[in-house]
């Protein structure tokens, strides 16, 4: 027996009344609890899908360009100091930046010019596995190659060189087999031919030269110029550019669906307080004798703001516990019905529900200072005659 | 040893100022039992809710042990309360979710250190005093008002404290129950106890050592 006794009392005795209390504010923590854990997973998955939608950063070569002109008659541009880039220096140096983890896939290119049938036709040279990955929009008709001479080929570069799966041609003085044809991306895609790599370099460039290099982060959660940053740190001859407006595009659907998120749950929060001070004022209110009494006996302010608070702490302590489990259980639900149950990590964690408990009771006593406050500064002989 | 030295108190309450005491003197000497009449409005209550620190005086000294306690710090009022001051009122006001017993030992659960076993003894022994051994386990709820009203008068006497103030402690109680808790407070008194009562029965005032009558807020 000692003060706590006090507030333990009161609230099993007005059971009733802490459970209508609990339940509400439990609620109100489930909601929060499973907003936020179907929303992490949800825009993980999106940010991965995301992805599918290409590169977001270019590596290409340094340059610069110097007008050239003669007695104010201009006679064009002229690039300096372009130079090719090492494919395997760039692949190295991009996965071992600081962000490596946030980084999706890191696509090489080699372009050239060839001749088909008289015709003058772009060829790119990719690797077909980071190709895929970059471009999940894909679609052939058709496969992808699987011998080192196949190419895949643009839809309005197929329609205008007449070509169709199946078909052999010669690029560059070297037979190649069309092994698909792309279905109309409204890209640039679609006006070229794409070869593999190695075939690329041998027959238009040399081994390991690549054009440029594009790069898909992942970058809901971090800023992309840190990216880009490191990157030029890591690749101080490259140029770095980062497509602003794909990414920013990116993060600002899976930044809106958090902020949402978040705005709900602080409106939820902000109820769930509203409900916990009112209900404690209301309590001070109704106990505003026993309050008079126990100040008579030498009772400290400080003590009987610490009755107050510690109820609130009670129905903190239960709000968190019931409103985490519930809120953990109900979010596997969801993920169930939206069929992305497999697909998480998701998984129990004691931490995580200390800390929304730790959380939760310090937002219930923070709802239940100014009802506290105003139960200690009653004066005991007021309090004991008020009605 | 208690001792009031022209109490002032001045009430303003929605435009109405009343002047509730108007220089009031008392002293009590220790084991003197004091008891206060005087028609409803006289400033009784007033005058006893100030003697015992419950309502600060516009001025005026209140001497106990030799010093002023109406220049008290908080913390030196909360331990004047805690043991040498006990009051009783009309009402019992005990808390409705305590057993007897608990509301007895309540002057002791004002901290995170356990109410003593010593404590304890003596909440039992208060009880048995005011004729409710057996009783302690109840709830107020399930008491008589004359039961509550003796659990009230156990919670002052557990302290074991010099003063008892008492404001009408016989008031909501029939005659044969007021009469037990008189004879209580004369025992009280016989073990040296200083009692300070008001009441409004005559019969009941003149088995004090003696009677003050107030009127309109001071001493007549
Ligand atoms: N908190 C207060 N605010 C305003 N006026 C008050 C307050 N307390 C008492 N009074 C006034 O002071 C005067 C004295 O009141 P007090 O309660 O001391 O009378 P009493 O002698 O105890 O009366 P009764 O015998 O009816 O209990 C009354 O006129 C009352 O209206
Ligand atoms: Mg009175």
């Amino acid at each position: 027996m000692n003060i706590l006794t006090i507030p333990l009392r009161n609230t099993r005795k007005k059971w009733v009344k802490t459970l209508l209390l609990l339940v509400v504010f439990s609620l109100g923590v489930t909601s929060i609890v499973s907003l936020n854990y179907v929303s992490s997973v949800v825009g993980e998955s999106l940010e991965k899908k995301l992805t599918a939608f290409g590169a977001n950063i270019l590596v290409m070569p340094k340059s610069e360009k110097l007008t050239v002109s003669y007695g104010g008659f201009s006679m064009g541009d002229m690039l300096l100091g372009v130079t090719d880039l090492s494919e395997s220096e760039v692949m190295n140096k991009v996965t071992s930046i600081e962000l490596k983890d946030r980084i999706a896939v890191v696509a090489p290119k080699l372009v050239a010019m060839a001749q088909v049938d008289g015709a003058t036709v772009g060829v790119v040279g990719v690797r077909w596995e980071k190709e895929k990955t970059l471009k999940g929009y894909w679609a052939l008709n058709g496969e992808y190659p699987t011998t080192p001479d196949g190419v895949v080929v643009g839809s309005k570069a197929a329609a205008r060189l007449n070509l169709k799966q199946g078909d052999s041609l010669e690029l560059g003085g070297a037979p190649v087999t069309v092994s698909g044809i792309l279905f109309p991306t409204g890209s640039d895609d679609d006006s070229v031919i794409f070869a593999g790599m190695d075939f690329a370099q041998a027959t238009f460039g040399t081994p390991d030269r690549v054009n440029f290099v594009e790069v898909a982060a992942l970058c809901a959660g971090c800023p992309i110029e840190d990216i880009v940053h490191q990157l030029q740190e890591a690749l101080p001859d490259t140029e770095i550019q980062a497509l602003q407006s794909i990414v920013k595009q990116r993060m600002y659907s899976v930044n809106f669906v958090k902020q949402l998120i978040l705005t709900v749950s602080i409106i939820i929060l902000f109820i769930a307080c509203c409900m916990v001070g009112v209900t404690m004022l209301s309590s001070v209110n109704e106990r505003i004798k026993e309050i008079g009494l126990m100040r008579s006996l030498g009772f400290s302010r400080k003590g009987i703001f610490g009755i107050f608070c510690f109820e609130a702490m009670i129905i903190g302590i239960g709000a968190g516990a019931i409103g985490y489990l519930g809120g953990f259980a109900l979010s596997l639900e969801v993920l169930k019905i939206l069929d992305m149950a497999e697909d998480t990590t998701l998984s129990f964690n004691g931490g995580d529900m200390a800390l929304t408990c730790l959380f939760i009771v310090g937002v219930s006593v923070l709802s239940a200072f100014f009802p506290a406050w105003k139960a200690s500064s009653i004066e005991p002989s007021e309090a004991l005659i008020s009605l | 040893m208690l001792e009031a030295k022209n109490i002032l108190k001045t009430f303003h309450s929605e435009g109405v100022v009343t002047h509730a005491l108007t220089g009031v003197d008392l002293t009590v000497n220790p084991g003197e039992f004091v008891s206060i009449v005087g028609r409803s409005g006289s400033g009784k209550t007033t005058f006893l809710n100030v003697l015992s620190t419950l309502l600060a005086p516009d001025s005026g000294e209140i001497l106990y042990g030799g010093e002023d306690v109406t220049s008290f710090s908080a913390a030196r009022l909360n331990q004047l309360r805690q043991k040498d001051f006990s009051v009783v009122f009309q009402f019992h006001y005990l808390l409705p979710y305590l057993s007897a017993r608990e509301n007895v030992l309540l002057p002791y659960m004002r901290g995170l250190a356990p109410v003593s076993k010593d404590a304890k003894l003596r909440a039992d022994a208060c009880l048995e005093r005011v004729g409710l051994a057996g009783k302690g386990s109840k709830i107020p709820g399930h008491l008589s008002g004359g039961e509550q009203q003796r659990v009230a008068i156990a919670r002052a006497l557990v302290k074991e404290s010099t003063v008892l103030f008492a404001d009408e402690p016989t008031g909501n109680l029939d005659r044969e129950t007021g009469e037990s808790v008189m004879e209580l407070l004369a025992d009280l008194k016989n073990d040296g106890l200083s009692i300070v009562m008001v009441t409004h029965d005559d019969e009941y005032a003149a088995r004090a050592d003696r009677v003050i009558r107030m009127a309109d807020g001071a001493v007549v």
